[in-house]
C-alpha cells in the first residue's frame, strides 16, 4: 500500500492486521486485499451487491461489539475491526454450506463445472465434513434448454442471483427471473420467451455452480484437460480479452478475462462460441488452383504449384493493374507483411482493408481518438453509429452501463437501435440527411449541453445503404460544432483499425503517416522506394476491374461478394479481372471465384498482436495448429515475394513487430515486453516522453491517444532534435483529413421507401454460419416497414413482396414493425437468403426501394 | 569324511521329498492371485446391462502415467448407454504406459473401472496395446472380453478385484474399514478389511 493511498484511506483492522483501504470499498474486497479470502456466491465485483447467499458473513465490529454481517454489503469505515476467521464465522460458513448442500445434487462427476466449481472448492475449504441431512434431495427435470446456447439445471442452483442480476443489470435482457416462493424458488425463463440474449454465455461463466451450462461445451472436457492461453477476441473490433482453452489440439472454450479498460470480463455469445468456426470441418486445409480442363472447378494442389500460380498471376500485372483487398481480419504483423508486400513487391498503392462498408481511413486516423473508458465516463456520448448491440456488443454493454450512471447518450439514427431505449434523446433522420439533421441538433440546446461537458462521438456507418460521404460530412459537422469532442470509430471487423495503422489503405503508410511524398525520406530508409501516387480504395479498384483496367485482384481474407454494399459492381469486377488470388480460411462466395486459393491460419492458430477500435494493441495467443498445411499470412507474403524476385526481410512474428516499432511512428517504443506485461494492452501512440525542454511537453496532452497527431508540432519537435526518435530522417507527419462540405440531400421520392441496411450480430457470414451453435440463430431475413406504410400500399405483414431498385428486384418477406420510422424500410445487410448488397448502388447517396405485391 | 556325510548331504532333499510341491507348470497351471492383485482393467456394467462409466474423466485426471483417455458425451435419451446425463463416449487405456497403480479404480465414483487379475498379454503392435472401450467393457455376464493376444485359462476371468476406497473422502480415521470393496465382477459388497489404524494400534500393542 503506497503512502499516497494511506493518506486518503480509511484504517481498518482485518484479522488483526491494520490496513488502509479506499473509502467506499466493501469489506469483502478490503479483506481480499489484506490476504483474507472470504467465501462468496452471490457477490460479483462488476454487479451490485445483493447479499442473498449469506456465505460471506464475517464478524464486523464498528464499536458496538462484533456481529455477523454480510461483508459484500458493508462498506469499510474508520476503525472497523473485521474477523474473518473467528469460531462464530467458521460455524456460520459451515452452516450455510451445509444448508446449500441439502438440495444440491452430488453429480459433480458429470457436471461441467466440476473441477472449477466455487461450491466444490468452498465446501472443501470452508464446509462441514459431513452433512446431517439424509433426506432425499429435491428433484427437478434435468437440464432444460433455456435458449439455443444455454442449459439450466435447477437442481444445482443455489439461488445466488448472479445470472438474473447479470441479465437485468448488465445485459438489459431481463429474461430470466426467480419464480415461486420459499423452498420452491427457482430460476426460470418466462413460458414463451427463451433466454435469447446476445450475452447469455456470460451467465454460464459467472454461475458459481453448474446450474447454467453452455451447449457448445457440454461434456466436451473437464477443467483439468484444458490448457489455456490469454488472447484477444477478434470477432469484432472491441478487442475483449479472453482465455482461449483447448484440449488435445481442439479449441473448446473461450472465457472472458476481466480488464478494466475494455470488457469487464464480459463477452458476447458470437465471440464466446466463435471457436466452433475455427474448428469447422469446412476450413480450407490445402491450396487450390483453377483446373485447366474444367474452368468451373477448383482442384486441390500443393503449395509449390499454388504459390507459383499466384506469383505468375501477380507478375502479369503491373503496379497500377493489381489490387489488394482485405486484411482487416488479420493480426497487425500479417497486415504489415501484406502492406509491405503490396508497396515494395507489387509496387502498388491499391490496397484497402475495408470493403466499401467502412469509413475514410484518413478521417479515422486524424480525428482525436477516444477510448471506451472515455466514452463510458463522458458527460455526453453522441451516437452516429450503426446498431452497436448488433455490431460491437460489448461496447453496447459498456455504453448501456454508462447510461445507467451520469452519462447521457444522444443518438442520431435512421431507425431505432439496441441502445435507443437507453438514450436520453434519440433523434431520427431520413437516410441521406444525416449531416443536416446533425447540424440542426448540435445548433440547438443539445449542442450547448454537449459543448459544456466532455463529449465523445461514436462514428460509423448507420446504414450501409447510404454513401459513406454522408457520414464524413456529418463528422465534419460534429467537428465544427463540437470542437472539444473526441471520436470513437465504430468499425466492425476484428483488426480493421490495426490494418489501417499498418497501411492497408490507399495513401496511408504504417504508423498513420501519409504516402504523399512527404514521408518519402522516412520510408525509403526502411522499405526502399515505393510508389507515392495515391492508389485506389476498394470501390475504385472494383470499378477499375469492372472496366477491365485491373489484371489481378488479391483478396486477403476478404469476401467482397458478401460484404461490399453493391453486389452488381463486385460481379462485374470479378468478371472483368483476369486473375483472382484469394488468401482465406474458408471457401466463401468470393474465394470460390478465385483462380488460386491459399489457405491460411485462423484465430488461435497464430500469435501476434491486434489493435482494437481505441488503438489499443494487445497480444494474440497461439493455442492450436491449423488444419492441413495452412500457413500464416506473413509467410505466404514472404514466399510470394521471393517468387517475384524480392525479399520482404521478414523472418518471425517478433521480428516483424520489431520492424513495425521502427517503421510505424505511431507504434514507436511499443515494445513486446510492454505488450506482454499487461492484459490491458498498450494504447498507441504512446505519449511522447522526450524531455529536452519542459515547455515542449506541455503541448502534448498525455491523456488522449492522439497525443502527437497535430502534424506541425511533431515536425517542429523533430526539427529541434527531440531525443525520443531514433532515425536520422525526421518522422513524417500524420495523415490529415478535411471534412467534405455538406451536400444537399437527395430529393424525396414520394413513392419509394429509403432503405436502411444494417448488419445483425448473427448473419450469413462464415464466422456465424460455420459455428454450428450460432448458425441457427441467424434469422430475421425480412424487410421491416411501418404498418401504416404497408397499409397505404395494401400489403399484408408476412407476405412476400417484390422489392425493386434501379439495380435489381428481389423477393422478400415483409414484416410490419412500428419501431421503423415512416418512409424507411429496414433490413439486415447480410442475412441467410437475403442480401441488401443486391439492392444497393454505391454511386447513389441513398437507396430508394419500391415495394410491390407479387 | 565317511559315507554318512554323503547321505547327510541329502538330508534336506529327503526331508522335502514328501512335502507339498510348490512349483507349478506355468503357464499350463496357474496359482491363485492375491486378493489385491492389479491386472488389466475392465469397465463394468450394471446388472441391467447399462455401462457404469459416466465419462467423468476422474480416472484420466488421477492417472500418474497419463495412459487413460476419456471423453464424455450426452447420453442418448432413447437408447441410454449409462444411467444419467453423460456417458463415456471414448475410453482408451494405453497398456504400454499403464503402471497398474489402481489409482483410477480409487478415483472412480461409480465403480465402473476395476482391475481384473489378467496380466498376460503379448502385443505385436502398438495399437493392440491401446485397449478401447469395446475391449474394456465387460460382456453380458459381467466377464472380461478375451483378446486374441491374451493368455487365459478357464476361470481366470472370474476375479475382477472390485472397487475399493482406502479412506473416507474427508480422510478421517474413523471411516476406515467402514466402506468396503465391491464384490467380484463389480457386484455386491465385500466385507471391509482391517484399516490402517487398526493395524497400527495392534502393532503398538505388540
Amino acid at each position: 500500500m503506497s503512502n499516497e493511498t494511506a493518506s486518503e484511506g480509511v484504517m481498518v483492522t482485518i484479522n488483526g492486521m491494520e490496513i488502509s483501504v479506499q473509502p467506499g470499498d466493501l469489506v469483502i474486497d478490503a479483506a481480499e486485499r489484506a490476504g483474507a479470502h472470504i467465501p462468496r456466491f452471490c457477490y460479483h465485483p462488476r454487479m451490485s451487491s445483493v447479499g442473498v447467499c449469506r456465505q460471506c458473513l464475517v464478524d464486523i465490529d464498528t464499536g458496538r461489539g462484533p456481529g455477523l454481517q454480510p461483508s459484500c454489503m458493508v462498506p469499510v469505515s474508520e476503525g472497523m475491526v473485521v474477523d474473518t476467521e473467528s469460531e462464530g464465522v467458521k460455524r456460520v460458513q459451515e452452516g450455510i454450506l451445509e444448508l446449500l448442500l441439502i438440495n444440491h445434487p452430488l453429480d459433480c462427476p458429470v457436471c461441467d463445472k466440476g473441477g472449477e466449481c466455487p461450491l466444490q472448492d468452498q465446501t472443501l475449504t470452508f464446509g462441514p465434513v459431513e452433512s446431517r441431512f439424509i433426506e432425499e434431495k429435491r428433484h427437478y427435470e434435468k437440464p432444460i434448454a433455456i435458449s439455443d446456447l444455454v442449459y439450466l439445471d435447477r437442481e444445482r442452483c443455489v439461488l445466488c442471483d448472479r445470472c438474473t442480476r447479470f441479465a437485468r443489470e448488465v445485459a438489459g435482457d431481463p429474461l430470466i427471473h426467480f419464480m415461486q416462493r420459499g423452498n420452491q424458488t427457482q430460476v426460470l425463463t418466462f413460458p414463451d420467451d427463451p433466454f435469447n440474449s446476445y450475452f447469455s454465455g456470460n451467465t454460464v461463466q459467472i454461475c458459481p455452480v453448474g446450474a447454467l451450462t453452455a451447449k457448445p461445451y457440454r461434456f466436451r472436457a473437464r477443467p483439468w484437460d484444458l490448457s489455456e492461453v490469454e488472447s484477444t477476441c477478434t470477432t469484432c473490433s472491441v478487442g475483449c480479452r479472453i482465455n482461449v482453452q483447448s484440449s488435445r489440439g481442439e479449441l473448446l472454450r473461450y472465457q472472458g478475462v476481466d480488464i478494466d479498460s475494455v470488457n469487464h470480463g464480459w463477452l458476447c455469445d458470437k465471440g464466446r462460441f466463435g471457436f466452433e468456426a475455427v474448428n469447422s470441418d469446412e476450413r480450407l486445409g490445402t491450396p487450390f488452383v483453377r483446373s485447366d480442363s474444367n474452368p468451373d472447378e477448383l482442384v486441390g494442389t500443393d503449395w509449390n504449384t499454388a504459390l507459383e500460380a499466384a506469383a505468375s498471376a501477380l507478375k502479369a500485372a503491373s503496379g497500377s493493374s493489381v489490387g489488394v483487398i482485405g486484411g482487416a481480419r488479420l493480426s497487425n504483423e500479417n497486415a504489415y507483411a501484406w502492406s509491405k508486400f503490396a508497396r515494395t513487391v507489387l509496387s502498388t498503392d491499391n490496397v484497402d482493408a475495408q470493403l466499401g462498408d467502412g469509413l475514410c481511413a484518413e478521417m479515422v486516423m486524424s480525428l482525436p481518438r477516444a477510448t471506451i473508458d472515455d466514452a463510458a465516463t463522458a458527460d455526453h456520448v453522441l451516437l452516429l453509429a450503426p446498431d452497436l448491440k448488433e455490431e460491437l456488443p460489448v461496447l453496447y454493454l459498456r455504453l448501456r452501463g454508462a447510461s445507467q450512471g451520469s452519462t447521457k447518450l444522444i443518438e442520431l439514427a435512421p431507425a431505432p437501435t439496441g441502445l435507443t431505449r437507453y438514450t436520453s434523446a434519440a433523434h431520427g433522420y431520413r437516410p441521406g440527411e444525416m449531416g443536416q439533421a446533425l447540424d440542426e441538433l448540435l445548433g440547438g440546446a443539445t449542442g450547448d449541453a454537449m459543448r459544456s461537458g466532455r463529449t465523445v462521438v461514436v462514428i460509423g456507418r448507420p446504414s450501409l445503404a447510404d454513401s459513406p460521404g454522408e457520414v464524413e460530412a456529418a463528422v465534419g459537422v460534429a467537428q465544427r460544432l463540437l470542437p472539444e469532442a473526441t471520436f470513437l470509430p465504430a468499425l466492425r471487423r476484428g483488426n480493421v483499425l490495426g490494418a489501417l495503422d499498418m497501411g492497408l489503405a490507399p495513401g496511408v503508410l504504417p504508423g498513420r503517416i501519409a504516402n504523399d511524398g512527404s514521408s518519402q525520406a522516412w520510408i525509403d530508409t526502411h522499405w526502399g522506394s515505393i510508389p507515392t501516387e495515391r492508389g485506389m480504395d476498394t470501390i475504385a479498384m472494383l470499378e477499375a476491374a469492372a472496366s477491365g483496367r485491373l489484371h489481378t485482384l488479391l483478396l486477403i481474407g476478404a469476401d467482397p461478394l458478401a460484404d461490399v454494399p453493391d453486389r452488381d459492381l463486385v460481379e462485374r469486377a470479378f468478371a472483368g479481372v483476369a486473375k483472382i488470388v484469394a488468401v482465406d480460411t474458408f471457401a466463401t462466395a468470393s474465394v470460390k471465384r478465385a483462380d488460386v486459393v491459399l489457405p491460411t491460419t485462423a484465430f488461435a492458430e497464430s500469435g501476434g498482436t491486434t489493435t482494437n477500435l481505441e488503438g489499443r494493441i494487445s497480444t494474440l495467443g497461439r493455442m492450436v495448429t491449423g488444419p492441413g498445411t495452412v500457413r500464416d499470412d506473413w509467410t505466404i507474403a514472404a514466399e510470394l515475394a521471393w517468387r517475384l524476385d524480392a525479399d520482404l526481410g521478414l523472418e518471425s512474428l517478433p521480428g516483424i513487430w520489431a520492424e513495425i516499432e521502427a517503421v510505424a511512428p505511431s507504434h514507436a517504443r511499443c515494445s513486446p515486453s510492454m505488450l506482454s506485461a499487461d492484459s490491458e494492452g498498450v494504447l498507441v501512440p504512446l505519449p511522447v516522453v522526450a524531455v529536452p525542454e519542459p515547455d515542449e511537453i506541455a503541448d502534448d496532452d498525455a491523456d488522449t491517444s492522439e497525443a502527437d497527431t497535430s502534424e506541425a508540432e511533431v515536425d517542429e519537435e523533430q526539427a529541434e532534435g527531440a531525443a525520443a526518435v531514433v532515425e536520422a530522417p525526421s518522422v513524417p507527419a500524420s495523415v490529415s483529413w478535411s471534412a467534405p462540405a455538406l451536400v444537399d440531400p437527395p430529393a424525396v421520392d414520394g413513392y419509394a421507401l429509403r432503405l436502411v441496411a444494417r448488419r445483425r450480430l448473427y448473419d450469413a457470414a462464415v464466422h456465424t454460419s460455420q459455428a454450428s451453435s450460432l448458425a441457427a440463430l441467424a434469422d430475421d431475413s425480412t424487410l421491416r416497414v411501418h404498418p401504416a406504410e404497408l397499409g397505404s400500399l395494401g400489403v399484408e405483414s408476412g407476405s412476400r413482396i417484390n422489392v425493386t431498385t434501379a439495380r435489381a428486384t428481389i423477393v422478400l418477406q415483409v414484416t410490419a414493425d412500428e419501431s421503423v420510422p415512416r418512409g424507411v424500410a429496414s433490413m439486415g445487410f447480410n442475412q441467410p437468403g437475403i442480401s441488401a448488397a443486391e439492392l444497393i448502388d454505391h454511386r447513389e447517396p441513398v437507396t430508394e426501394i419500391r415495394i410491390e405485391t407479387r | 569324511m565317511g559315507m554318512l556325510d554323503y547321505v547327510r548331504g541329502f538330508k534336506v532333499t529327503f526331508e522335502r521329498l514328501f512335502d507339498e510341491r510348490v512349483t507349478t507348470e506355468y503357464p499350463k497351471e496357474k496359482r491363485p492371485k492375491p486378493e489385491r492383485f492389479h491386472g488389466r482393467h475392465v469397465l463394468n456394467r450394471h446388472e441391467d446391462g447399462m455401462e457404469k462409466c459416466i465419462g467423468c474423466e476422474l480416472c484420466a485426471g488421477v492417472c500418474p502415467a497419463k495412459c487413460i483417455y476419456v471423453r464424455g458425451s450426452d447420453n442418448p435419451v432413447e437408447d441410454p448407454v449409462s444411467p444419467g446425463e453423460r456417458f463415456g463416449f471414448v475410453y482408451e487405456i494405453n497398456y504400454l504406459r499403464c503402471i497398474h497403480c489402481d489409482m483410477c479404480v480409487e478415483a472412480c465414483p461409480t465403480q465402473a473401472i476395476t482391475e481384473s487379475k489378467l496380466f498376460e498379454f503379448s502385443f505385436t503392435n502398438r495399437s493392440d496395446a491401446i485397449y478401447t472401450k469395446s475391449e474394456l467393457v465387460v460382456d453380458d455376464e459381467g466377464k472380461p472380453r478375451k483378446q486374441p493376444w491374451e493368455l487365459w485359462h478357464e476361470g481366470d476371468d472370474l476375479n475382477t478385484s472390485g472397487w475399493m476406497r482406502a479412506t473416507s473422502s474427508a480422510g478421517r480415521v474413523e471411516y476406515e474399514g467402514v466402506v468396503g470393496w465391491s464384490g467380484e465382477l463389480g457386484h455386491g459388497v465385500r466385507s471391509p478389511e482391517v484399516g490402517q489404524s487398526a493395524t497400527a494400534s495392534s502393532e503398538e500393542g505388540a
